[in-house]
């Protein structure tokens, strides 16, 4: 539908006139308040340059705290706002009314009730039919890790050698990750990056086990399991063969305070953690494993004194319990697509049924308050109940 | 990657706070001529506020509405130099191959409220005079 009206171009418009169309309208002006606003297009009307934001109230609290919010496009995916600490997923809509952006427009209430007839210029500034709306999103942080894998860190030697791949610094990530900076920082703590010279790094897994067996050999010598690492000593003796900054990572990182930033002098070594690596150490390059086997090497080969069990390594390994021997081999949920249904495919490829609890540690990590594990398989896979188990399995059809 | 920032521009943090006048369809000439500087029509309230807008010989009654989120009214500002954090970080890494284009927005206004025209217009029956 559209509206004609006529190109009236002179700008006095009088009492009179008004009148006159309200007398054709068989419209009291007695029943209107007396000031009318007369509408003109602005003599520069910025149809173009114009764009409509639709934006939380909490966004607008930070702009009006004098922050500034980014956009940070992608030739890829749409294009995201971000703020300093969530993500927004930006579209386009589009209407087929037209909307008036109109300054200083009074809709009513502030005008007076009675009085003489009173005429108010309003310019419309522009007309739009778009505009875009926010939604809170996931931060897309997979790509970090994906650039981070460029050049892993294998040691001082190998710093500048011909292999040596892209590095990344704080401010290039952001140019690169659609996420908020506490995202981003967020996603580099979960990764276990580790900023060295002021580029972000992943430590090469064979680097990092290097580091930390000397580490333990260090605790053992000194008793420093039980009663927790001298930071300041250790990085004394170690410093030689390592980075400080490596060293009180590679510690933190395998501590029970880990992401507790506070850095105290003496820090204790979490029994799962140093596990759990050493589970890895063994499953890693291995295929599959007798469980047996793999139990009694495992065991034999962590520090003296702590104890292995499998819920250690939740989401690093998968057991086969119905192959003879009984397998173990490494499946980690690291290296699994982010997406969520790119995450169950992979999931159902790597094995056709799945329980509750085999699932959950390969799914966790993508359930936030609103959305538990439960709700995720509710939506993505096909829940069935074989011998009294409840399964789940794919919903695409084979 | 493209980063576009967005700001109210000024220490103050505050902006002024415009309106909609939203219709349906489109607002169209006779003829197609520019639109700037144009008369569209006049806007009463009766004094129970309810808004009238009179367009050419259409009359159109709406309501006003307050919108579920605000929303802002953005510009492209004035060319600037680049942000000075975003060149010293690539100064202290001359390797950086990444091209960071930098465009600013600024905020022009904040929209919390609407008058929606969504009825259809009725005609105003008459002889429209010589020339309106």
């Amino acid at each position: 539908m559209s509206l004609s009206f006529f190109s009236l171009s002179h700008v006095n418009r009088s009492l009179s006139d008004i009148n006159a169309i309200l007398g054709f309208a068989k419209l009291d002006p007695s029943d209107l308040k007396p000031f009318v606003q007369c509408l003109y297009f602005s003599e520069q009307l910025e149809n173009d340059s114009v764009r409509i934001l639709e934006i939380e109230e909490s966004v607008l609290e930070t702009l009006q705290a004098g922050k500034r919010v980014t956009i940070r496009g992608s030739p890829f995916q749409n294009a995201v706002l971000v703020t300093e600490s969530t993500t927004y997923d930006l579209k386009e809509a589009e209407t087929s009314n037209s909307m008036l952006m109109i300054p200083q427009l009074s809709l009513g209430r502030d005008l007076p009730e009675s009085g003489n007839q009173e005429i108010g210029i309003r310019k419309v500034t522009s007309v739009v039919h778009n505009y875009y709306e926010l939604r809170v999103i996931k931060p897309r942080l997979k790509n970090m890790h994906e650039l981070l894998k460029m050049s892993q860190y294998r040691g001082r030697e190998c710093e500048g050698d011909e292999f040596e791949g892209k590095k990344f610094t704080l401010s290039e990530l952001q140019n690169l990750v659609q996420a908020s900076d506490q995202e981003i920082l967020s996603g580099l703590a979960k990764i276990n990056a580790c900023e060295i010279q002021g580029y972000w790094r992943l430590l090469d897994f064979e680097y990092e086990a290097t580091v930390l067996y000397h580490i333990i050999q260090l605790c053992e010598e000194r008793d420093w399991l039980l009663e927790g690492v001298n930071m300041e000593e250790c990085c004394q003796v170690l410093m030689d063969l390592f980075p400080k900054e490596i060293i009180e990572h590679v510690i933190q990182k395998h501590s029970d305070d880990e992401g507790d930033n506070s850095k105290s002098d003496v820090v204790r070594l979490s029994e799962d953690k140093i596990c759990r690596h050493y589970a890895e150490l063994c499953l890693r390059n291995s295929g599959k494993f007798n469980l047996n086997d793999f139990l009694r090497a495992w065991q034999e080969s962590v520090p003296h004194g702590m104890k292995t069990n499998l819920a250690q390594i939740e989401g690093k390994a998968l057991i086969d319990r119905d192959s003879r021997p009984e397998v173990i081999w490494y499946y980690s949920v690291e290296n699994l697509p982010e997406d969520v249904s790119d995450r169950f495919e992979a999931l159902f490829e790597q094995r056709k049924k799945w329980s509750l609890e085999e699932i959950t540690p390969y799914i966790r990590d993508l359930t936030d308050d609103k959305t538990d594990a439960g709700a995720l398989l509710t939506k993505y896979a096909r829940a069935s109940v074989q011998n009294g188990q409840k399964m789940f399995t794919s919903r695409k059809t084979l | 990657m493209v980063q576009i920032t967005i700001q109210i521009p000024g220490e103050s943090g505050c902006c002024s706070e415009w309106a909609i006048i939203e219709l349906q369809g489109a607002l169209e000439t006779r003829h197609p001529v520019p639109l700037s500087g144009k008369f569209i029509g006049d806007l009463h309230f009766t004094d129970k506020d309810t808004p009238v807008l009179i367009i050419g010989h259409h009359i159109l009654q709406g309501k006003v509405v307050v919108l579920e989120k605000p929303l802002a009214v953005i510009v492209k500002a004035p060319d600037q130099q680049q942000s000075a954090d975003l060149s010293t970080a690539d100064d202290a890494h001359p390797k950086s191959k990444f091209k960071i284009k930098d465009t600013s927005y600024n905020i022009q206004a904040i929209i919390r409220r609407k008058i929606l025209f969504k009825t259809r217009p009725k005609p105003i029956i008459a002889h429209v005079p010589k020339k309106l």
